[in-house]
């Protein structure tokens, strides 16, 4: 009996380590965004200090996302400094007019719809809530890309097991019915799929 | 020490429990069901800018206006504009859709002869010895068009005929043609300034005109109240969805519009419920109630129902002289909430028959509803976007799909206003595919080109000063400074309205009561899809958005 017991921690131990160490592993390979980008930098070096500024509104209300290179040349026509960094922008992307194909960390599949407006300007949601704290980091965020989806980990979030997450780790369509549910929206399918 | 079979079970049974407290099972399901979503044979919309563009269906000819959300210059998703005024707002199902039509599996995508794979060259050649062999027929399904006038440029420099197929709203206004003169297609119903509207089988709260107008008035005027500023009177055999949101049902027996209209217009006159003494219907009271199954008191208080709240308009489903002489006697013609004239400037059509003799060629136009099909030994050359299944067509020819094609839409059938849009081509196809004006401009070069005919057009509004932009704001065409402003306003999206034109000579007598028949309706109506190119989702968009009417707000 003591043996057939054994046999099955044994087999319930490898499964667990394999599960929640190797699986994980070999589920995501990490990818190198085009250049190094640092939120904190940019917000102690230039005193931006709202998200909005970089990542705007449009006239007509829609969201315009990661900034185009047009934004980046307002400051960086010229090489400013001397990093890496800088000089591939600079030569790669600005001068040659060349728009940078980030990786975005937030990538949703395409039936996803989702107004940045009416979140941020309607229920006056804070980018953190959603994103986390990016944008204090003074490093790169490693982008790790689900092998088996396409998307970044980021949608699921970091913790597999998705139990005692930080605020803003993790955008499944759970954590959105999780937050509607709790504010007391109703929004159908029709809301967000459309 | 041995590893034995019950060791593997015992292994195997702690490993498959431990399975389910890892991510593994759950994580992977999740990650499939994703991966499923973006196998390569779906089409996705390609990362780039997002913008919103304005534009006007041109799936049927009611031209409603959209708002088109881009990305990265495709059309990923579609919805109304609301700030139009004939819309407002307000799609058919089949619109909220419509941009996936052009990835749908029935696309036509090459040139097909008689089932066999064949070029534009075979087509064109085809046509061109066609075309110098015999006459031309031309059908022609959105009247009124740029591309209309080339068709008619064509006819008249070839000597081929050019022929429309009519929309249920333009054919109940063909008796008024007859009678007054003025081309049906000028003629449009005032539904605006209407009281009480009878409708003898229009289906007026499922598309009957423009979607969004008069489901409109009915939601302001009318839903919910018990005693409506526009009452909606359905006759109808049976109980659609139109006769069971109306304010009143009234059930007749089939293909007794015409008896019971004659008996209703016996009532007003016998009892000058009217100011009209004539024409009396040759029908008797009790002869119109035998036919229709109503009795004699349900005509005599329906007659009186029609008078209480005027103005009265009554709208027969199709070409129906009977419902037309009713509108007659009610006094509703040339007046407000009558049947009024949008336009002194449009030219009668002859509408197309499906038996078409002594052609040696026809060419349908990709605009032609798909059910409608001819009956002729001539050499059909069909234009359309999406194949609907079997056809006659010995060619069929692939024409632009949904936002790929620049035209210019003209009044809506049955509007009350005179209005003119423009759509420019939004997106480009993604195999070869020309218009019906395309092709025949390869056999008569010297027709011209749409573009050429919209400048004209442009031009004469803006030489007429009259009416009225409609875009994010409204401007008058007389604080235009240039053409090439208002028709830059019009690319952009904005629609020119009108001024109604009430015209009270527009019939001022009608002799006798008509006793022939309307034309028969022919099988198509206008915007009669086959099911096989709906899009997939616009079933499932009825059912769960606003278009549909809640049951509680139904029932009670």
């Amino acid at each position: 009996m003591k043996r057939t017991l054994l046999g099955f921690a044994i087999g319930f131990a490898f499964t667990l380590m394999l599960g929640w160490i190797a699986f994980p592993r070999a589920l995501y390979t990490h990818k190198q965004q085009p250049f190094t980008f640092l939120h904190k930098a940019h917000a102690e070096k230039s005193g931006i200090s709202d998200c909005g500024e970089c990542h705007a509104f449009k006239d007509d209300g829609e969201f315009a996302g990661i900034p185009a290179t047009e934004k980046c040349a307002s400051c960086h026509s010229e090489q400013l400094g001397d990093t890496k960094a800088e000089a591939i922008l600079v030569s790669n992307y600005v001068k040659p007019g060349h728009e940078t194909h980030w990786l975005v960390y937030a990538q949703q599949p395409a039936n996803v719809w989702f107004s940045h407006a009416i979140h941020l300007k309607r229920a006056g949601l804070s980018c953190q809530q959603c994103h986390g704290s990016y944008g204090e980091t003074d490093q790169v965020k490693v982008y790790q890309l689900n092998r088996i989806s396409g998307y970044s980990r980021d949608i699921w979030g970091h913790s597999m097991s998705r139990f005692r997450r930080a605020p803003g780790d993790g955008m499944k369509m759970s954590d959105c019915e999780t937050c509607h549910s709790r504010r007391h929206v109703e929004v159908g399918c029709l809301g967000c799929h459309k | 020490m041995k590893f034995t079979r019950r060791d593997l079970l015992a292994w195997s049974a702690g490993a498959a429990a431990g399975l389910i407290v890892t991510p593994i099972p759950w994580k992977l399901l999740d990650d499939t069901s994703i991966w499923s979503q973006n196998w390569p044979w779906i089409p996705q919309p390609p990362r780039g800018p997002v913008e919103t563009k304005r534009s006007f269906c041109t799936l049927c000819p009611k031209g409603c206006a959209l708002r088109v959300r881009m990305a990265a210059g495709w059309p990923v998703g579609i919805s109304g504009a609301p700030d139009n005024p004939a819309t407002r707002g307000a799609l058919c199902p089949l619109a909220y859709g419509a941009h996936q039509l052009n990835w749908h599996p029935a696309r036509l995508k090459a040139v097909r002869h008689r089932g066999n794979t064949s070029s534009w060259f075979e087509a064109s050649t085809a046509f061109a010895k066609a075309s110098t062999e015999g006459p031309v027929v031309i059908i022609d399904g959105f009247p009124g068009r740029s591309t209309s006038q080339l068709f008619q440029d064509f006819a008249s420099k070839r000597a081929a005929q050019y022929r429309v197929v009519l929309s249920p709203e333009i054919r109940s206004l063909r008796a008024y043609e007859a009678w007054a003169g003025v081309p049906a297609t000028a003629l449009g119903y005032d539904l605006e300034n209407v009281r009480t509207i009878v409708s003898f089988g229009a289906r007026m709260l499922d598309g009957w005109g423009s979607p969004g107008r008069f489901s409109h008035l009915w939601a302001e005027q009318a839903s919910g109240k018990t005693d409506p500023q526009l009452r909606l009177i359905q006759i109808e055999p049976q109980l659609s969805r139109t006769a069971s949101r109306a304010w009143k049902w009234i059930s007749i027996r089939p293909e007794t519009d015409s008896a019971l209209a004659a008996g209703i217009a016996r009532v007003l006159l016998e009892q000058r419920l009217v100011r009209a003494t004539g024409p009396m219907p040759r029908l008797s009271l009790t002869e119109a109630s035998s036919l229709t199954g109503l009795g004699p008191d349900a005509i005599h208080d329906l007659a009186q129902v029609l008078v209480a709240e005027k103005p009265t308009l009554a709208i027969a489903d199709g070409d129906n002289p009977a419902v037309a002489a009713l509108n007659f006697v009610l006094g509703s013609i040339g007046t407000p909430g009558g049947i009024i004239q949008t336009t002194k400037s449009a030219m009668p059509y002859l509408p197309a028959e499906s038996n078409i003799d002594a052609a040696r060629a026809v060419l349908i136009d990709s605009s032609v509803p798909w059910d409608f099909d001819v009956q002729t030994e001539a050499e059909v050359f069909r234009f359309a976007a999406w194949d609907g299944g079997s056809s006659k067509a010995d060619w069929l020819l692939p024409a632009p799909g949904f936002l790929e094609e620049l035209t210019d839409i003209p009044s809506a059938p049955g509007s009350s206003v005179q209005t003119y849009s423009l759509t420019a081509a939004l997106t480009r196809p993604a195999f070869e595919v020309h218009t019906a004006a395309q092709f025949l401009q390869n056999v008569e070069p010297q027709i011209g080109k749409p573009e050429e005919i919209i400048h004209q057009r442009c031009a004469q509004i803006f030489k007429a000063r009259t009416g009225s932009i409609y875009a994010a704001d409204v401007a008058a065409v007389s604080n235009c400074s240039s053409p090439q402003k208002l028709e830059e306003a019009m690319w952009a999206g904005a629609i020119w309205m009108n001024e109604p034109l009430y015209n009270s000579r527009l019939l001022r007598s009608l002799r006798e009561w008509p006793t022939e028949a309307g034309s028969a309706t022919p099988q198509n109506s206008e915007n009669t899809w086959s099911p096989g190119i709906l899009p997939p989702l616009s079933s499932k968009l009825y059912c769960e958005s606003n278009l549909c009417e809640s049951s509680e707000r139904r029932n009670a």
